[in-house]
């Protein structure tokens, strides 16, 4: 397991929990002062969801399926509590991380494919 | 309390109570045991005596087996950690019996003499304390066990109790009543961590199992412990002593022929029966890459050096056992994994002290209605071990540093420092008028922290150590963090008349 391995993982964890906060109407309406459309919710539970495999993906690429799942969880987890603090604390920045926590997880991915 | 009703309301009654009642020592659990994720780094940083220098694991293992032969010819063990990157001095243990005293002493792998070294039990008191709460071993760790048990109730009842947990996920509400951002922050660091909680906590108990259902074990062996580690693949078998003296080769020589055989160096080699005809010598490795918590061993004759036997594959049920101590003890995860634990440990530390917390606030008497007695007990008891455990840490690795190196019984000062400190913090924290309690409770082991760096860099001051300095030091931000965010609430919550003459509150 190598450290962009991980940040990878935690990034993409990042930007599907940040999507899937979205989608509920509460903290819609905490980011983007409006009521959440049924359509809206749609596109960004699969984009959540997404997020969440693809971060999935990544740990058991990189780190086996022993290791794997272990590190996934554990990037769940560090990703939801930044998601959190961003909603109670900048919510008006949580779209901005999320969006750019893709490029930056698309930069890592050269990195942790080195190793 | 009235009579419960629906399922999810005597739920949420058995998660109150609980949690309440083990609160306290699960939070000192949650706090040691996280802290003993470092456990190696903190032992370092409290043995600055100690280089790096990486040492010849033969000549070492030989000069050790001299040590030890000149110190106890008639011990019913040795057992001898060799030097590794990880802890460069070589560490023997000797003892007559397996009930004990086992005595122990750190020597200089050059010299294969004590070390000149300061006193300290290091990582080890706080790696010792998560599961026996400095107690005699089975007591503590029957208290642990009992704690631990409890919260497996806790958090199963908690679980079914929490209604939203998919609603509230992401949830906390810091701009509401008091009541409700503590419950929001007990919500989101247990939910968010729950993977964590569940996992350590029935890992935990099954570290402890051999202990907590010994049945199996004691019909089918009779109580042979020995013979049923080595049938569960997870000792090699031992021999009984011949009853007179033999020779022995020189331990280095053994450790060379397990090098030899592996292509690895043994992490720790240790001798039954020493001066014994049937002496034998067992060499452990250091555990494959895997999540399993199983270290290789190969054992030999000790006159001979011949092998007597290795431990080979192990068994379904070994291996499941040894990968829950594993996922325990994350001796798998490398640095920024391992720091992700030590973030879910402090998380789980975080859900136990929020949760002591909201159960005084939500009783919290409305006005200024005089507090009952149980709820003032709780509070004290929350301030004290919330706020003074942290104060006991601080003072352990400032008296590390700040006690005089040649004193008599080092390490036991040092860990007379952790309780005084905390036992004093805690009645301090009692006595402080009470809407500033919590903002002065935390804001003095934050200091104590803070004063962490400053205090090596004076008295040891080497560059090797400023990663755990800066560790500390944020540590003590975080604490001083936490006392303001409380000092905001009680500014927020007296008006500045009542907190000048703050007689009705304190």
């Amino acid at each position: 397991m190598t450290v962009p391995a991980l940040i990878l993982s935690l990034l993409l964890a990042f930007s599907g929990f940040s999507a899937l906060a979205l989608s509920l109407d509460r903290h819609h309406r905490a980011v983007f002062r409006s009521p959440v459309s049924q359509a809206r919710i749609g596109s960004l539970r699969a984009a959540g969801w997404s997020g969440l495999g693809l971060s999935f993906a990544a740990a058991v690429t990189f780190a086996g399926w022993s290791f794997g799942p272990v590190q996934w969880i554990g990037a769940l987890t560090g990703a939801a509590l930044a998601v959190v603090a961003l909603i109670a604390y900048r919510p008006t920045s949580l779209r901005a991380a999320a969006l750019a926590a893709l490029p930056l997880a698309a930069l890592t991915l050269p990195l942790a494919l080195m190793r | 309390m009235s009579r419960p009703r629906s399922f999810r309301q005597s739920m949420a009654w058995l998660h109150t109570w609980s949690g309440l009642v083990v609160g306290w020592v699960l939070f000192a659990i949650f706090v040691t045991g996280t802290a003993s994720y470092y456990r190696t780094e903190v032992s370092h940083w409290m043995r600055p005596e100690l280089t790096d220098a990486q040492a010849d694991p033969v000549a070492a293992a030989t000069r050790a087996g001299a040590f030890l032969q000149r110190t106890m010819p008639d011990a019913a063990g040795w057992s001898v950690m060799l030097p590794s990157a990880g802890s460069p001095a070589v560490t023997v243990y000797w003892w007559r019996s397996f009930a004990g005293p086992f005595h122990h002493a750190l020597l200089d792998p050059v010299t294969g003499e004590r070390a000149a070294v300061r006193d300290t039990q290091g990582g080890d008191f706080l790696y010792r304390f998560h599961y026996e709460l400095n107690l005699p071993p089975m007591w503590g760790r029957w208290i642990v066990s009992a704690c631990a048990m409890i919260l497996l109730i806790a958090l199963i009842s908690g679980i079914v109790t929490h209604r939203r947990i998919f609603v509230d996920f992401f949830t906390f509400r810091r701009d509401r009543s008091a009541q409700r951002g503590w419950l929001d922050a007990h919500n989101v660091m247990g939910v968010l961590a729950l993977p964590f909680h569940l996992m350590i906590v029935y890992t935990g108990l099954v570290t402890l199992s051999a202990m907590l259902m010994p049945w199996a074990v004691k019909a089918a062996y009779h109580g042979d412990l020995l013979r049923y580690y080595a049938d569960a693949g997870i000792m090699v078998a031992g021999r009984p002593p011949a009853g007179h003296p033999g020779p022995a080769m020189p331990l280095g020589e053994i450790v060379a022929r397990a090098m030899a055989a592996t292509g690895e160096t043994p992490e720790l080699v240790m001798v039954s029966n020493p001066g014994d005809a049937a002496a034998s010598v067992t060499a452990y490795f250091e555990e494959p890459p895997g999540l399993a918590h199983l270290h290789p061993q190969i054992a030999y004759d000790a006159a001979t050096g011949a092998e007597l036997g290795r431990v080979g594959e192990a068994g379904a049920a070994t291996r499941t056992g040894a990968v829950m101590v594993g996922l325990h003890e994350a001796h798998f995860a490398a640095a920024p994994l391992r720091f992700l634990f030590f973030l879910c440990g402090l998380m789980g530390a975080a859900t136990v002290a929020t949760g002591l917390v909201l159960w005084s606030v939500a009783r919290a008497p409305k006005n200024a209605a005089p507090e009952g007695l149980g709820l003032h007990l709780v509070r004290i008891l929350n301030l004290g071990t919330i706020a003074g455990l942290p104060a006991g840490l601080a003072a352990y690795f400032l008296a590390n540093r700040l006690l005089p190196v040649p004193l008599d019984a080092r390490a036991e000062w040092e860990i007379g420092a952790f309780f005084a400190v905390w036992v004093l913090a805690a009645l301090a924290s009692a006595l402080y008028p009470r809407p500033l309690a919590w903002p002065m409770a935390l804001a003095v082991p934050g200091l104590a922290f803070l004063a962490i760096p400053g205090v090596d860099a004076l008295t040891v001051g080497e560059v090797r150590f400023v990663g755990f300095d800066l560790a500390m030091a944020a540590v003590g931000l975080l604490l001083l963090g936490a006392a303001r965010l409380a000092g905001r609430r009680a500014l927020a919550r007296y008006p500045v008349r009542t907190r000048l003459h703050g007689t009705a509150e304190a």
